[in-house]
């Protein structure tokens, strides 16, 4: 539900890193965003469409690689990634879990030329 | 000729650094911040008003309101004899740590004992969100189910209390007591969960014990790190 908010600070870290690389042009922005980031990635995508087609670069691309959320589970110590935010233990049923990967929502690279 | 420009940047860093200094005013100050969260409707304001009635002899509160719009809330503890910001997110479905730093520039901190911070009305967002809170609070309540923990793990995962609220509309609805206990327990096995209703005022004062509890713990530590 924030994602134009997210959008939003991304843009301004790639237009302050496309000031460092004067001349070049913005080819495509690569993203990972974790299953438990707090952002949905087709909004995400679709908010900085939106930037991407007003900048001075219209035809760059936003590409997101999706994370899946791992966790592991506090009772019995297995890691396991869990789907659709279940986050019920396959080993014991348990549901005291920590999760391991899968929460980061990071500006990975951008790609210009 | 293409070329890759490695960022490796977390695109929150600058919401998770707003959240470090408001923590360390907060610390500095001595001032106990709680942050409650819940679904739209569940009594998060309700519980404020009834907090601060019952302890505004005892503690120095205040609180930031968060809602789409109105200052209804605000209002309404204001009435209820503590002073209040509010804050309007427009569409915003969460408080920022931006916003927080904005509200608490009205507040003398460390002329205050406790700071609640009431989140827009959602249970989802606002678990994403670090305001540099002590503790988390999560609000249910009777009428919305006892399967809540479960469909909204996130919010409770990250929760330090959880309080039952309504208790008093317990028999006009099919909700367990014994099936959302063993639901928070499952996610969160030491957290507290207070039941209680802020119409009848069962279950009141074990709510305000924690907040008295927590306040002390936050005094103790920030008079201890000033010697």
């Amino acid at each position: 539900m924030h994602e134009v908010a997210l959008a939003q600070a991304i843009w301004r870290q790639v237009l302050s890193e496309m000031e460092r690389q004067e001349g070049r042009r913005l080819v495509a922005i690569d993203l990972v965003v974790g299953a438990w980031s707090g952002a949905d990635p087709e909004s995400l995508e679709f908010a900085l469409g939106l930037l991407i087609a007003e900048s001075g670069w219209p035809q760059a691309r936003a590409r997101i690689r999706r994370e899946p959320l791992a966790l592991v589970c506090r009772a019995c110590g297995r890691e396991f990634e869990a789907e659709d935010l279940n986050l019920v233990c396959p080993g014991c049923g348990g549901l005291d879990v920590d999760p391991v990967r899968g929460q980061q929502l990071l500006l990975e690279s951008l790609e210009v030329e | 000729m293409a070329k890759s420009i490695r960022l490796a940047k977390r695109v929150v860093a600058e919401s998770d650094r707003l959240a470090k200094d408001l923590s360390d005013r907060f610390n500095r100050a001595g001032v106990f911040v709680a942050n409650l969260m819940s679904s739209p409707g569940a009594g998060k304001t309700t519980l404020l008003e009834e907090t601060a009635r019952r302890l505004k002899g005892e503690l120095r509160m205040a609180a930031i309101e968060g809602d789409l719009a109105t200052d209804r809330d605000a209002r309404r503890i204001e009435a209820a004899g503590i002073p209040c910001r509010q804050i309007n997110t427009g569409g915003g479905c969460h408080l920022s740590a931006r916003q927080i730093l904005d509200a608490i520039e009205g507040f003398d901190l460390a002329a205050l004992d406790v700071l609640f911070i009431e989140n827009v009305g959602n249970l989802v967002c606002p678990a994403e969100f670090d305001l540099g809170e002590h503790r988390r609070v999560v609000v249910s309540s009777t009428p919305e189910g006892d399967d809540k923990p479960v469909k909204y793990p996130i919010a409770f995962h990250h929760a330090d209390c959880v309080v039952l609220n309504k208790l008093d509309l317990l028999a006009a609805t099919n909700f367990s007591v014994e099936a959302f206990r063993r639901f928070v327990r499952g996610l969160k096995p030491r957290i507290p969960i207070l039941g209680l209703s802020c119409r009848t005022g069962e279950g009141m004062e074990a709510w305000l014990d924690w907040v008295r509890d927590e306040r002390r713990a936050v005094a103790e530590k920030s008079a201890k790190s000033a010697r």
